[in-house]
């Protein structure tokens, strides 16, 4: 009778599918309560593009040449270079401004910088109130590197 | 109730029936109005554990408990929208009339050894057949009241599904009343005092429990409310306070029907060792809400057309040799 075996097998995988129910329904949740509690970050995720620090002298590794304003697509980087007491312009930004509200976090202006001056930080919360709260300027952006690396370094890698 | 009786002082007898009906009719209402609250709660909190969630825990109280409460004042706050196309009597009374069937279904369940049910009907599964068959009505009140395409398709579905496994679930009950020799809620109880139903009755036990979900409309039998194809069913053009009367007669709806399937096969009010009372009754019915959740997360939609199969091909069948194995046990014993 193929009734029979058919009624007979519903029920076994009917069974089955409850079985794994009930075996999921006693295991822990894997839900994190996001903003009481965070996870770590996988390596290399990319947050936004940070200005590193030499930790030696303190100061940006970044020379003002301007080519991760040319490698970005969307154009939302601006350089400008420091002037010197005498008129010429040196190897040192005197205003770098990353306009967040547009950037593609696409990694771009970190692989086209010579000088190992970016690098993307694990830094994602970026909400806020105000689009003008969201154009980074040079120290914040080396904030923003210190603390994301600290945290990388703490967390036992180093990108 | 008796000692009661005799306390009633010189009160006329209409007066003092009206007064305890009007008790009755109120601690009832009140037990399943705040039971209907938290398993709302339960469902989402055994949906959330199955799927590896949380589920609701922000609003308050341990694990999130007073989440009804929350839900319960939105609804009553919200605007009571009335589309302009609906037949308006027939829509407005619709949520009354799916409600009050679910809630008289407690009259007869019986829920200890010595205060019995609220009123011991010696005819209690007719009342019961009776009574939850009226949602019918309601459902297709709304279905039709709406004039919505989608409401009136989740009612006719609702109705032939409905009615349809009506039979199956009054046969396999049949197989308990010849086993305890009475239509009434407590004399079946009562006897089961040596051994639950659900061992001679395995069969009409699972018929019941099937034929049940699919009374209540929950999943596998949860096509009325199809979200992906007919929005919600016969629920589309309600909001506010009368859609929440409406979830909350199905949960009513699901406590009631838990409780009438303890009572028939699982012994009701008997516990081991001597407890028997009112908390073994809902233990075990408890246990039911949750075998139908459980169920509700496991098992996926059936068509319309699978489900007319179901009834009419397997359980209908099934519960007619139920009621011939348990007359010839009875006839052999």
């Amino acid at each position: 009778m193929s009734g029979l075996s058919d009624v007979v097998r519903t029920a076994k995988s009917i069974l089955t599918g409850h079985g794994i129910t009930l075996k999921e329904f006693f295991r822990e949740p894997v839900t994190v309560r996001y903003p009481q509690e965070k996870i770590e970050y996988p390596r290399g995720v990319r947050g936004i593009p940070s200005q590193k620090v030499n930790p030696e002298t303190g100061d940006l590794n970044c020379t003002a040449c301007g080519l991760c304003a040319r490698a970005c697509p969307v154009g939302v980087i601006t350089v400008e270079a420091m002037v010197g007491p005498d008129g010429k312009k040196m190897q040192y930004p005197a205003k770098y401004e990353l306009d967040y509200t547009r950037c593609l976090v696409c990694n771009l202006c970190v692989e086209a910088c010579p000088f190992d001056a970016l690098e993307m930080s694990d830094m994602t919360e970026l909400s806020s109130f105000s689009s003008e709260d969201l154009v980074f300027d040079r120290d914040r952006l080396a904030e923003i590197w210190k603390r994301s690396h600290a945290a990388r370094i703490a967390g036992g890698e180093k990108i | 109730m008796l000692e009661l009786a005799a306390g009633q002082g010189g009160m006329p007898d209409w007066l003092w029936n009206f007064i305890l009906a009007a008790l009755k009719a109120t601690g009832v209402l009140a037990f399943a109005m705040a039971s209907a609250g938290l398993l709302t709660w339960v469902e989402r909190k055994v949906a959330a554990r199955i799927q590896r969630r949380r589920g609701p825990e922000v609003v308050g109280g341990p694990w999130g408990v007073l989440q009804p409460l929350a839900d319960g004042v939105k609804l009553f706050a919200k605007e009571d929208v009335m589309p302009r196309a609906v037949d308006r009597w027939v829509w407005a009374l619709a949520p009354s009339v799916i409600f009050f069937p679910v809630i008289m279904v407690f009259l007869v369940i019986p829920l200890d050894p010595k205060f019995g049910a609220l009123r011991d009907l010696n005819i209690a599964l007719v009342y019961l057949a009776a009574v939850t068959s009226f949602t019918v009505l309601g459902i297709f009140m709304a279905g039709w009241g709406s004039n919505n395409k989608y409401s009136l398709i989740g009612a006719m579905r609702a109705i032939a599904m409905i009615v349809s496994y009506e039979i199956p679930l009054v046969l396999s009950v049949v197989g308990v009343v010849l086993a305890a020799g009475s239509l009434s809620l407590v004399d079946i109880v009562e006897a089961q005092d040596e051994m639950w139903f659900i061992i001679p009755q395995f069969l009409g036990f699972v018929v019941f429990y099937i034929a049940s979900l699919a009374e209540l409309n929950r999943t596998p039998f949860d096509l009325v409310t199809g979200e992906s194809e007919i929005v919600m069913g016969y629920l589309t053009e309600y909001s506010g306070i009368r859609a929440g009367l409406m979830i909350f007669s199905e949960y009513i709806g699901l406590l009631a029907t838990s409780l009438v399937a303890a009572s028939l096969f699982l012994g009701g009010w008997h516990g081991p060792f001597g407890t028997d009372s009112v908390v073994w009754l809902l233990l075990k019915a408890f246990f039911l809400v949750f075998v139908a959740m459980w169920i509700r997360w496991t098992l996926p939609r059936l068509r319309i057309d699978q489900v007319m199969n179901l009834g009419w091909k397997f359980l209908l069948p099934v519960s007619i040799a139920n009621v011939v194995l348990t007359g010839a046990w009875i006839m052999v014993r």
